[in-house]
């Protein structure tokens, strides 16, 4: 469904030129749930970026559906990081940013957004400033922004990097949830080797300078998750310390 | 004794001092400054000649023949009404031009020595041209309000426009905000607290235009008073004169932050946050 063909990016600054991805090739099929997860700087970011066609590839080509993609795409719905919701507009006219760019009618678009906001479990802050709502509510806007275009494909980047431990694993089970319940494609940025396994069918994990897909493994784990112990069980355990060895993180540690 | 009475007792509820803080303790020392201010002013009148000085009593007692017979009025309405246009056309402008340079590099490239030129400029000096140009008229005294407060504005414009965090020009890319969306939508809205600072400057500047206008260009109004009393030593009047600007420069920074305020509370409400 989304293919990725030989994708290359090279950023040229003033100073120096880096090669951010090195000729990426991945087919992810619909409903999947993909985490990629690499260290820092390894270009996760910025082939997020090209699949939503925010960013230019240097090389190569995205086809989603058969189409060559070009310019950002309508289909997908992009959780940025940093949530950066407008402050001039309440929560739920931050949810309809999507809508208003799509030219949804006014009383549909606010229909539509409150039904994003009520998936996770917001709608009663709808007519809020968003500088009044905690980081882990601020995320949940973004999430619901996201889902207001009911994408084919949903982009996360990193979207819980910045919570507390608690929030973060309440979110990962909504996130779950979601997935389940909206069989969309979920396409999602990780540091966090537990949050990538509790979460994906796949993982794809990269390696730095140049930043590139080392290999994808399959998560081989019953669902719905939430409903027993995954870190404790013994498979995951086994991926885990697969993952931390392959990318080198025992390796670098000094003693 | 119950146990909610227990801890009502045993933990007294902090007190929210910032809040609590009355009128009082805010402004009280500002005003006993203004007071020790305004007593060694009038005492100073004892033993010097009240032609420098004058004293506070002396201004308030000018400051009321001069309203009360109607001078002030009749002079403030017809500066105020020229004032308001200048400043008027001086924003809209700015901000129009603003916008633009902010966004399109080659613009900003074209226009921007011109503006860094009339803004290094001080303006006073182009009356003569402004004379030669438009004559001793009214329009030409609007005109040098314009001038006076066009820089500002759309200097400040092109600066807000330009530090528009990336991240919120992205969110609306993202979710397919066209060209004119984005800033419509995004780059005005951000740019909003740079927008609302040049104004401030400007209507502070529109004041001084007005006033340097009617003493350069045409004798009329605030700036007449001013030349005639102060060539005629009559320096009571001249501060009752400088009294009623000054009230009428604080009139027009109290309407900008009550406008900030009715209109924009999200910049109080994110001041101080990393965007
Ligand atoms: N706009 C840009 N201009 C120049 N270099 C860039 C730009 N964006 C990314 N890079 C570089 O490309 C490389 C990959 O960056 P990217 O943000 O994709 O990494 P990442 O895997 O997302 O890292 P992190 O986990 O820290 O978010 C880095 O070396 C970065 O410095
Ligand atoms: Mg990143």
């Amino acid at each position: 469904m989304l293919s990725i063909r030989h994708v290359s990016k090279v950023f040229d600054t003033k100073d120096r030129e880096v090669l951010a991805l090195h000729d990426v090739n991945l087919d992810i099929e619909e409903g999947e749930f993909i985490s990629f997860v690499g260290p820092s700087g390894c270009g996760k970011t910025t082939l997020l970026r090209i699949i939503d066609g925010l960013t230019e590839p240097s090389e190569g080509e995205v086809i989603f559906n058969g189409q060559v993609l070009s310019g950002v795409s309508r289909e997908m719905g992009f959780v940025f990081q940093d949530i950066n919701l407008l402050p001039w507009r309440s929560v739920v006219e931050n949810v309809e940013i999507g809508l208003e760019a799509r030219g949804v009618e006014k009383s549909e678009r606010r229909r539509q957004a409150l039904e994003a906001l009520r998936m996770v479990g917001l709608e009663q802050v709808a007519d809020v400033p968003p500088y009044t709502l905690s980081g882990g509510m601020q995320q949940r806007v973004g999430v619901a922004r996201a889902l207001a275009i009911r994408p084919k494909v949903l982009l996360m980047d990193e979207p819980f990097g910045h919570l507390d431990n608690f929030t973060r694993e309440t979110l990962q089970i909504e996130v779950a949830k979601l997935w389940q319940q909206l069989k969309t494609t979920i396409i999602f940025v990780t540091h966090d080797v537990d949050e990538a396994i509790f979460l994906s069918t796949r993982i794809a994990l990269f390696h730095s300078n140049p930043g590139r897909l080392a290999k994808v493994l399959e998560v081989d784990l019953p669902h719905p998750r939430w409903e027993f112990n995954v870190r404790a069980d013994e498979r995951a355990i086994a991926m885990r310390e697969y993952i931390l060895d392959y990318l080198g993180v025992r390796k670098d540690v000094m003693v | 004794m119950s146990q909610a009475e227990l801890e009502g007792q045993t933990l007294p509820r902090p007190r929210r001092r910032k809040d609590q803080e009355g009128w009082w303790q805010k402004h009280g020392i500002s005003l006993v400054a203004v007071l020790v201010f305004l007593g060694l002013w009038q005492l100073s009148g004892l033993f010097l000649n009240p032609i420098l000085l004058s004293t506070p009593v002396a201004v308030i007692r000018d400051w009321f023949q001069i309203a009360l017979n109607g001078y002030l009025f009749i002079g403030l309405l017809e500066g105020f009404r020229e004032m308001l246009i200048g400043l008027f056309f001086g924003v809209v402008v700015g901000i129009t031009v603003g916008i633009l340079m902010g966004r399109y590099q080659a613009l900003d490239r074209i226009l921007s020595p011109y503006v860094n030129f009339f803004n290094a400029t001080p303006l006073i000096v182009i009356i003569p041209l402004v004379i030669i140009w438009i004559g001793i008229t009214v329009n030409a005294r609007i005109f040098l309000v314009f001038m006076i407060t066009l820089w500002p504005m759309l200097l400040n414009t092109v600066s807000g426009i330009k530090n528009v965090p990336k991240g919120y020009m992205e969110v609306g890319q993202a979710f397919g905000f066209s060209e004119r969306e984005l800033i419509r939508k995004v780059a005005i809205p951000a740019a909003v607290p740079y927008i609302l600072a040049g104004a401030r400057v400007a209507a502070g500047l529109s004041i001084i235009g007005m006033i340097v206008g009617e003493m350069e260009i045409s004798f009329f109004g605030l700036g007449m008073m001013l030349s005639t009393y102060g060539a005629s030593f009559q320096t009571g009047h001249f501060f009752a004169v400088v009294l009623t600007s000054s009230i009428f420069g604080i009139v027009n920074v109290s309407i900008l932050k009550w406008i900030q305020r009715r209109w924009f509370p999200w910049i109080a409400g994110t001041a101080g946050q990393n965007t």
